[in-house]
């Protein structure tokens, strides 16, 4: 809830802006006695729909609930399944071998005109609405109140694994060292926290093919990448519903390389 | 043999003597099966807690794609089960209809007996779950579906086990709101459990309204099923005629028995259906694997057949006189309803999340068979169920109630 | 598996001109800088008509994989016109900074996905 209030001032139209924050508040409040024990999480969840983010491409005028709002790009036209990310990954975050964190699948189609392969990186999108967070029973998982990152407090894990049931982008693995679920987390521990400007894997990649940066900055490439109409960018499983902070885009454009 | 109103006024010498000549009464076979059990729920235990101290990794099938295998659908099936007792049952003594009165004494104890058989398996599925008794606690996350279910059974768990304290020492009133409490904080909880499957968004075999619903009607189907198992049981183990009133509850029980398999089969037709018109993304695939694919065999033989059909002729053709026609389509019910809760947890999870992404690691269907551990651990809960309800009918005497209202 | 494919793909390819059946040098697995492109003579002599000379004369060693150990084997300097770059401009053929995963077949060192394969 601490979210909610966060970003009541900035949120785009839900129907409800005129509504003063007292009568919402009651209202609120009388749907949970109301619906009480029965509805459980559903009705926290209804809650957190304020917190949605309109970053989609057609939404110029988003306003971002985190500052920084990590998020990044993922230039899929750029992707030669190198994994150099995903070794950079494993290194700065100790993954164990049998997780990772950000895995590059392969799509081919053998009768396609032109190019017949590609590689679809994934990873933790984020999401701003998140599956994982909400049905934590002990928030062990939980959405950083200031950068909107997906966090672990692996200390808190009991091992359910729900999270991992109600991630659309199967994120999440279970670390028996560790002894807890554990995720991608935009290194933020390993990284960010330490002044890096940038995850092991945005900076590992040596095609430019993964941008990171803080969505809700203007003159950021990530901005500058996502609010444009000349270039599709899409989402991963729109209809998961979870407005991830990790967005797809392929330019026709010629590849820079360092 | 003592009689249950007799438990009102007991000293500690007349409890022991009263004990020890209870358990004495039983055949070698009872022995037998007692031990048998114990010994299954000790195998269970060891290899849990093997696997706990080695890495369930090494010792579940379970993986990253499909985190849950067949120690969740098993958990799943007793708290069903023990939902389904604890409703069924309080038909009778907690809502006044005198037919189901006799069976109530007996479906409470097996309703303590099939949740603590659901927690036993929880426990080792779970990874830490040493952490679950400190942080359910001191850090609650309200929209988490899992944690009300959980803090809502162990709520339920109190009550019931209140509740059968109240009935030994006839305590009517407080047993009553007892069994009334425990009544609403099951089904609360019990819809939480759909909930936990219902409201994940990426699983569209689950996603919906149907779950937390669907969960209600098929534990009251299961409770009737197991009522008739153990009551037929009880009265074999006991040696003992059995009385016309409880003779009436069971055939008013597989009447209701009828009713709700029916309202299981519109259920199942309309998921089934709903899952194939217009080929929904994600739900197709899954209902298509249980209709033609690899569960096809669980689906028509054993749900729908074991599960349902049979049972269902068994239940009408008995009119409800026929005992032996009653409990063989009881335990059927019960193997149909034990695939019924496994295909529901595992077909949920074997559409890949990135299915319709196109990409050659996620083109095909996901599998999962439980390996030896979680086979036994599986078993564990069965002997545990089997173990308490053995050992119930010599301590309880047969859980009679008396005659007098 | 993917790993072990690629390990054979590579074997076939250095073995390849000592046994190859074929006029030309059959598939070349380069895996530096990165894993894995696959150079198919196959697609170029056979299919697109290309001469021996007109790669062998100056711009790679008859020594298939020779290439990858000079420290200028990277995309900067294909894109300036070197290796692959000399006819990969845009005008002969795609631009190698362009269309990345015609080349590039990964580390999971999927073959060309020409086959039915999958």
């Amino acid at each position: 809830m601490k979210q909610s209030k966060h970003d009541l001032g900035s949120t785009k139209n839900e129907g409800m802006e005129n509504v003063p924050m007292e009568e919402r508040r009651q209202f609120l409040k009388m749907g949970l006695a109301i619906t009480g024990i029965f509805a459980g999480g559903t009705i926290f969840s209804a809650v957190s729909v304020i917190d949605r983010v309109f970053a989609s491409s057609e939404e110029f005028t988003a306003q971002y609930p985190y500052k920084p709002h990590y998020g990044m790009i993922l230039f899929q036209n750029r992707c030669v399944d190198c994994e150099r990310c995903v070794a950079a990954c494993a290194e700065t975050n100790h993954v164990p071998h049998e997780g990772y964190r950000t895995r590059i699948l392969m799509k081919e189609m053998p009768d396609a005109v032109g190019l017949k392969r590609e590689f679809i990186p994934v990873l933790c999108n984020h999401c701003n609405v998140p599956q994982c967070t909400r049905v934590c029973p002990t928030k062990a998982t939980y959405k950083d109140p200031v950068n909107g990152i997906v966090m672990m407090d692996t200390s808190k894990c009991i091992g359910c694994l729900t999270c991992q049931e109600g991630c659309p982008y199967n994120a999440r693995y279970f670390d028996e060292h560790r002894q807890a679920v554990d995720k991608c987390n935009f290194c933020f521990d390993t990284r960010l926290s330490k002044g890096e400007k940038l995850t092991a894997c945005a900076a590992a990649c040596p095609a430019s093919c993964r941008v990171f940066g803080d969505l809700s900055d203007k003159g950021s490439d990530l901005y500058k990448a996502i609010h444009q109409l000349e270039r599709p960018v899409w989402v991963l499983r729109p209809e998961a519903g979870t407005k991830p902070s990790v967005f797809y885009t392929k330019d026709t454009s010629a590849v820079a390389f360092k | 043999m003592a009689n249950g109103a007799e438990t009102a006024q007991l000293t500690l010498n007349g409890l022991e003597s009263m004990v020890t000549t209870r358990l004495k009464s039983g055949s070698m076979g009872y022995y037998f099966l007692l031990l048998l059990c114990g010994g299954l729920v000790l195998a269970a235990a060891g290899l849990g807690i093997h696997a706990m101290v080695a890495g369930h990794d090494k010792y579940y099938n379970v993986y990253r794609e499909v985190p849950w295998g067949i120690l969740i659908s098993t958990y799943v099936f007793f708290v069903v089960t023990s939902t389904g007792l604890c409703l069924v049952s309080s038909i009778g003594h907690v809502f006044g209809n005198q037919d189901f009165m006799p069976i109530a004494k007996r479906s409470v104890f097996l309703s303590i007996a099939t949740i603590l058989s659901g927690f036993f398996v929880i426990a080792f599925e779970i990874k830490i779950p040493w952490r679950m008794a400190i942080y359910n606690v001191i850090s609650p996350n309200l929209t988490s579906n899992i944690w009300w279910m959980g803090t809502l059974y162990g709520v339920y768990l109190a009550f019931m086990f209140a509740e059968y304290v109240f009935l030994l020492l006839d305590r009517h009133k407080p047993a009553v709101f007892c069994g009334f409490s425990g009544s609403v904080a099951g089904i609360a909880a019990h819809s939480n459990l759909g909930a936990v499957f219902g409201l994940l968004m990426g699983r569209e075999f689950w996603h919906g309204p149907y779950m937390p619903i669907y969960f209600i009607a098929s534990a009251m189907m299961t409770g009737c099923s197991v009522i008739i198992l153990f009551h037929f049981l009880g009265y074999r183990i006991n040696k003992e005629e059995m009385p016309v009133a409880m003779k009436k509850a069971l055939r008013v029980t597989a009447k209701l028995g009828v009713l709700l398999i029916c309202v299981i089969l519109f259920f199942t037709t309309w998921k089934m259906i709903s899952g194939l018109a217009g080929r929904p993304a994600g739900k197709y695939e899954a209902v298509m694997a249980l209709l033609s694919g690899p569960y096809a065999v669980n689906f028509w033989v054993f749900e729908l057949g074991l599960g349902m059909l049979f049972p269902l002729v068994m239940f009408i053709r008995s009119k409800g006189e026929n005992l032996k026609m009653m409990f063989s389509g009881a335990l059927a019910m019960i193997v149909g309803i034990f695939v019924m809760r496994y295909d529901l947890v595992v077909v949920g999870q074997i559409v890949p999340v990135y299915h319709e992404l196109g990409v050659n690691e996620y083109k095909h269907l996901l599998s999962y068979a439980p390996s030896l551990y979680e086979t036994v651990i599986t078993l564990g809960g069965f002997g545990l169920t089997a173990f308490l309800f053995l050992l119930g009918e010599k301590l309880f005497a047969g859980h009679k109630v008396e005659e007098n209202h | 598996m993917n790993k072990h494919c690629a390990t054979i793909a590579i074997c076939l390819a250095i073995a390849m001109p000592a046994v190859a059946a074929e006029n030309h040098g059959g598939d070349v697995v380069y895996t530096k800088p990165v894993k894995s492109v696959l150079f198919s003579h196959k697609l170029h002599v056979e299919e697109k008509g290309l001469s021996c000379d007109m790669c062998h004369a100056r711009t790679f060693d008859m020594q298939a994989l020779k290439a990858q150990e000079n420290a200028d084997f990277t995309m900067k300097s294909l894109v300036e016109g070197k290796y692959c770059g000399a006819c990969h401009n845009g005008t002969m053929a795609f631009a190698s900074n362009t269309r990345c995963a015609a080349c590039h077949t990964g580390v999971k060192g999927g073959g060309p996905p020409r086959g039915g394969k999958h």
